[in-house]
């Protein structure tokens, strides 16, 4: 069985930062022809058991309503595509996508299609570490996740999950932030320390904020340090910060530690936000190896991937490493051309339109 | 932007002011003292707190049949909107206009209004008035998902954007329009979506976190004031009584569940304990906080009860307008 499943997170490109910068809104229709594009690509490039994450928008359900994807394979063989819809408990928050991935992980799925921006690939990341994941932007900072048409992703997910293009070959091991927070917390009138492992496929940031509230990082002068595993000039949100200083390329061992404030005087010109520029005092810049750890204590609120969401007490201990556990990012264009090379996409000689996959 | 601890507890006493009308309104109902339909906002605190703490005493809002939160949070008088939630002489509309069409033009608070939709195309007017006169006054129009169904959401939200007007669409998402879940009356989930067909951005945000929504309505009423044009705030929320009344029909249209799940989101208490965990207050300082609030609803209750209903010979006052009198 080549089993190929697909996340779309259904809050991803509707926040704030499309009040205050130009970001794209990305809409539910939209989401719904990029996860119909792929699972018709995927059936038709060998998948044939398709698991969706169900989601409160219905866009799952939506996405495969009237797909008939029985037919014959491209070298003329009968063969039915299934497509089922995961069954688990829904919270209408990221906690579906973590529950998804951990899903497919469970169900032994040969490759992971995620739509969304860096914060879910993030989630599927926190729910399957090592999964052999195809990111689609269609959040806000897109760091992580490439533009991919869901033909193209629904095509090399199922190529890979059958095994006719080796992971070997085209799947590379990401890199990610792992972190570690120690702290107290008030329960009831009782002080409790907690401890919890959390991750970021980008960057680490330190907000000075009291309140996770919209999620957004939105005042620069709140952003205390930043941790990048991934620091491209070329990418907007809070690792451009990294970008723009030091940049460290997605595949190059090690990150990035930037600290800001006053400092050295050096300044710079950030795109905190799509299309949207401020200037920041860069206090301190240092080049991570990877696995070195980096404490920084006191109170802030993480912001993982671009988004607050973890709040810190002044008593809290924050412990950073850039590492290589991220997922296994599949490279598309490398696995349509060796299976191009192989002649996987070949027809059979005498074309039967039985076999014709349609996504309409 | 990180809020002043001013502002926090200005958002706090304001879901506060809500959350004890509405209980006040609920109880008094429930043992027919208060004639009428009665639509309660408790739940949706943080949607209008954190949109009116983001306005000027002098911007307007149109508002809903569920419109009390509304006007409690613009800054409404405790004792006027409970004599006219009796019908008594002294209300807001001299007790002839009732919950649903409460209403404080001083505040720019332009009325409740029974008619699901009819808010939207006030508050564009409103706004187009605003920008005509230049006083740099915003409008910010309060609608359910339901409304985003009828005719006038899309008239109006059509004309803001033609027009380029000075206004916030600010959707309280319950879910359900009166019994009927979302899902059966549309087929997209996220009011959001239909920004953009307009032309102007939507954003979603946590409806139960009033801090989120502050957030929100800050850089969408500073676009609108700065001559960015209109803008969209989709709140997801939750309405925790029914939909009207404390215990309506005894209609069971949302499981037991799903109630309990959100009430586990109370957004004033999520923000005590935040406000607490940050130091930002104490248990005590909300404790008094509730107790002084508790004590001006029974004022109001005893201000209304002893307040005369208006005579026959003032049935035709204040029915219609001079046309003279707008703010």
């Amino acid at each position: 069985m080549t089993t190929v499943g697909i996340i779309v997170n259904p809050n991803a490109g509707k926040d704030i930062r499309r009040l205050v910068t130009p970001a794209t809104h990305t809409s539910d229709v939209t989401k719904v022809g990029i996860v119909r594009r792929a699972i018709v690509a995927a059936a038709e490039s060998g998948a044939t058991r398709i698991l969706l994450m169900p989601d409160r928008h219905r866009l799952a359900e939506r996405a495969a309503d009237g797909l008939d994807l029985s037919g014959l394979d491209s070298s003329g063989a009968r063969r039915d595509c299934v497509i089922e819809i995961v069954d688990e408990p829904l919270t209408g928050s990221r906690f579906d996508t973590i529950a998804a991935a951990r899903r497919f992980w469970k169900e032994q799925v040969g490759a992971v299609i995620a739509l969304g921006g860096d914060g879910t690939a993030r989630d599927v990341a926190l729910g399957w570490p090592d999964a052999p994941l195809i990111a689609i932007s269609t959040g806000t900072n897109n760091v992580y996740p490439s533009a991919i048409d869901g033909t193209s992703a629904g095509a090399a997910a199922a190529l890979v999950a059958s095994g006719h293009v080796d992971i070997a070959r085209v799947g590379r091991r990401s890199k990610r932030v792992t972190v570690r927070i120690d702290d107290v917390v008030l329960d009831g009138d009782e002080e409790r320390h907690v401890s919890r492992d959390d991750l970021a496929l980008v960057d680490l940031a330190f907000i000075d904020a009291q309140f996770v509230g919209a999620r957004a990082v939105r005042d620069p002068s709140t952003v205390r340090a930043v941790v990048a595993a991934v620091a491209t000039p070329a990418s907007t949100g809070l690792s451009s910060i990294a970008g723009r200083v030091h940049p460290i390329d997605r595949w190059e061992d090690g990150g990035v530690l930037v600290r800001l404030g006053g400092g050295d005087g050096r300044r710079v010109r950030v795109p905190l936000a799509p299309g949207s520029f401020t200037t920041l005092d860069v206090a301190e810049v240092r080049p991570l190896a990877l696995g070195e750890n980096v404490e920084i204590v006191g109170k802030c609120v993480l912001a993982f991937d671009g988004e607050r969401d973890v709040p810190v007490s002044e008593r809290g201990r924050v412990n950073v490493r850039v590492d290589k556990s991220g997922p296994l990012l599949i490279d598309v264009e490398a696995t349509l051309n060796i299976a191009a090379r192989d002649r996987r996409f070949d027809a059979p000689s005498h074309s039967n339109t039985d076999g014709d996959h349609h996504g309409h | 932007m990180d809020l002043s601890v001013d502002v926090q507890l200005d958002l706090h006493r304001r879901m506060v002011r809500i959350r004890l009308f509405e209980e006040a309104a609920g109880r008094l109902a429930e043992s027919n003292r208060l004639p009428g339909f009665l639509h309660l906002y408790v739940g949706e605190e943080a949607v209008a707190a954190g949109v009116c703490g983001a306005l000027n005493d002098d911007d307007h809002i149109t508002s809903t049949h569920r419109g009390h939160g509304h006007l409690v949070a613009k800054g409404g008088d405790f004792n006027r909107m409970m004599a006219e939630l009796m019908g008594k002489a002294t209300g807001y509309c001299k007790g002839k206009g009732g919950s649903m069409h409460i209403s404080d033009t001083s505040l720019g608070m332009l009325g409740a209004n029974g008619i699901v939709g009819a808010g939207s195309p006030i508050a564009v007017g409103a706004a187009f008035a605003n920008r005509y006169r230049g006083r740099g006054q915003v409008a910010v129009a309060f609608f359910g998902d339901g409304s985003t169904n009828i005719g006038a959401f899309h008239e109006a939200a059509n004309m803001a954007c033609a027009l380029h007007l000075p206004i916030v669409f600010a959707c309280e998402n319950n879910e359900y329009g009166e019994f009927t879940p979302r899902d059966k009356t549309m087929a997209i989930t996220d009011i959001v979506d239909r920004a953009a067909g307009y032309g102007m951005p939507g954003v979603i945000v946590d409806g139960m976190d009033v801090i989120a929504v502050h957030e929100a309505a800050v850089e969408a009423v500073e676009r609108a004031r700065s001559g960015g044009g209109p803008s969209l705030i989709e709140a997801k929320t939750y309405r925790f009584y029914n939909h009207h009344g404390v215990q309506n029909l005894g209609l069971k249209y949302r499981s037991d569940d799903e109630v309990a799940m959100w009430k586990q989101r109370d957004p004033i208490f999520t923000l005590e304990d935040r406000m607490i965990e940050n130091k930002a207050a104490t248990r005590d300082q909300f404790d008094a906080i509730w107790a002084e609030l508790r004590a001006d609803i029974d004022t109001a209750i005893a201000f209304a009860d002893e307040s005369p209903y208006p005579t026959p010979d003032q049935i035709m006052v204040g029915v219609y307008t001079s046309m003279t009198g707008a703010q």
